[in-house]
């Protein structure tokens, strides 16, 4: 059976470092670190308060009394997806909406109004738990908000495989699409994690990256030799994929092609992440591609800072492009907008196409003084310019061990 | 203060209504407002009168003056209700 194609023709982000696609990629062009000293009313007590935020006021996007029906990561999502839908020139009236869909990955859903709510029990000691709490909280919420908004009334699904989660809901997609069930979906992530109590719970995992005492916004060092761990961010990122003769035939200008989704499971302990899983995971992407490892030419790492996927996701990359690894660039973003956990996925393929567009690698910020055992091109500390790039990798791994890779291919490669 | 004030009090300033909408006629599902939020809207009515609501708040209430009719029941049933107005409305959400 032959595969359908898939174009990426719509971009939507919210997210520290920029309110869209192209303010965030300037931004990373930049090496600009969203990462912050965290207001002490969310980050009192803890040994490390900092976090990357998204310059986000709900309120200026939604009416009061639906404000209070919307925690703020499906606010996120609603406005990302939004944003996407308008690059893409879609216009949903004249599509069936029968045969368009929203994927979403999240990894905690509604996490604020969960604390909210065990806050008024068990702090307050009252049992005014608020009427809205169990839609509010649901992680499904965002995907069905997005659906309602837009009357799209195909498959809508929510998808939570923590750190890779919203990579799956686009590598889904696209094989909806691919397969002929639907035509046009509305597939990312969206995370709202910068709540005390999950701040905390990340903490006590000791994952969370150390202070800089001189930088704050240097504390996320993806592959360092002093890197510390990850730095927890908020946001969301949306892709409209569309199949690619429906996305011809209407005229509208497309990105990138969506071109290969590998998926495996690690199923030997809730964290470790393993070489095999993930090095395979990168095969079945490529696979997927119809592509051989000399084709890529960007990889956005999963590269999370902390000491143990840095160096598994190195010496995996390794197992799967050889010495080629050497040669291909490589960059943690993360070491600019952190980890936005079930969002990460669809940020970081946002910012992979928006590198084969431009002709441009973002750098891994922070990187100093490198891992001895990583010892790639990480394009420490500086972007690089005027880059002929036919086809980037990006990398999602996950606690519960779902590593999922995608593989995005510029338009104009034919 | 009649009850309607300050009903149209807690939903101007706590739910961002604009005050001129906010009339008897006016039906919740126009202002945005459906069972849930007339839920909510009763831990505030509370507040207001100093009173504890017991039994369910029906969830068939359509207009404005539905709500009002409902709380002027309310505060039949419930003598030590703080006099209208007496109470600051709770900037709590």
């Amino acid at each position: 059976m032959t595969l359908r194609r898939v174009a990426v023709t719509g971009l939507g982000v919210v997210a520290p470092l920029g309110n869209s696609a192209d303010e965030l990629f300037t931004n990373l062009v930049a090496g600009r670190s969203g990462v912050h000293r965290l207001d002490e009313s969310l980050a009192h007590g803890l040994r490390s308060p900092i976090g990357a935020s998204a310059k986000f006021d709900g309120s200026a996007h939604f009416p009061a009394p639906r404000l209070r029906m919307l925690d703020r990561v499906s606010q996120l999502a609603m406005v990302a997806a939004g944003q996407a839908i308008a690059d893409a020139l879609l216009d949903f009236a004249a599509e069936n909406r029968e045969r368009c869909g929203v994927f979403v990955g999240t990894g905690m859903g509604g996490a604020e109004t969960t604390e909210e709510g065990y806050h008024t029990l068990y702090a307050e000691r009252s049992e005014r738990i608020k009427p809205y709490s169990v839609i509010t909280a649901m992680t499904n919420a965002p995907a069905s908000w997005i659906g309602i908004d837009h009357g799209l009334s195909g498959p809508i699904l929510t998808y939570s495989t923590a750190c890779s989660s919203s990579a799956v809901a686009l590598g889904e997609a696209a094989r909806r699409i691919q397969c002929g069930d639907v035509d046009v979906m509305l597939a990312g992530g969206a995370e709202a994690p910068l709540v005390f109590g999950v701040l905390r719970a990340w903490e006590a995992m000791r994952t969370l990256a150390v202070e800089d005492p001189l930088d704050p916004s240097a504390s996320c060092r993806p592959f360092a030799r002093t890197r510390t761990g990850l730095v927890l961010g908020e946001g969301a990122a949306f892709a409209v994929l569309e199949e690619w003769d429906h996305a011809l035939t209407r005229g509208a200008s497309i990105h990138a092609e969506l071109s290969g989704y590998g998926l495996t499971s690690d199923v030997t302990h809730i964290t470790r992440p393993t070489v095999e899983g993930q090095a395979k995971a990168m095969q079945a992407a490529l696979a997927s591609a119809r592509l051989d490892p000399g084709d890529i030419d960007y990889i956005n790492a999963h590269g999370t800072a902390t000491l143990q996927n840095d160096g598994v996701e190195t010496t995996a990359m390794k197992a799967v492009f050889g010495e080629r690894a050497y040669l291909i660039p490589v960059s943690s973003t993360k070491s600019m907008h952190g980890h936005l956990l079930g969002a990460a996925g669809a940020l970081e393929f946002i910012i992979a196409v928006m590198c084969l567009k431009r002709g441009i690698v973002p750098p891994t910020m922070h990187l100093d003084s490198p891992d001895p055992a990583c010892d790639l091109d990480y394009v420490a500390g500086e972007a690089r310019f005027g880059m002929t790039l036919r086809n980037a990798m990006s990398n999602s791994f996950a606690f519960g061990g779902t590593n999922a890779v995608l593989i995005v291919k510029t338009a104009d490669a034919g | 203060m009649s009850t309607l004030d300050t009903l149209v009090d807690i939903l101007v300033r706590d739910y961002a209504l604009a005050r001129e909408r906010v009339t008897p006629e006016a039906t919740l599902a126009t202002l945005g407002l459906d069972s849930l939020s007339v839920l909510e809207l009763m831990f505030k009515i509370e507040d207001r009168y100093a009173i504890k609501i017991t039994g369910d708040t029906p969830t068939d209430l359509l207009t404005i003056s539905d709500v009002v009719r409902y709380i002027d029941g309310l505060l039949a049933r419930h003598p030590e209700a703080r006099a209208a107005g007496a109470s600051e409305v709770s900037a709590k959400t």
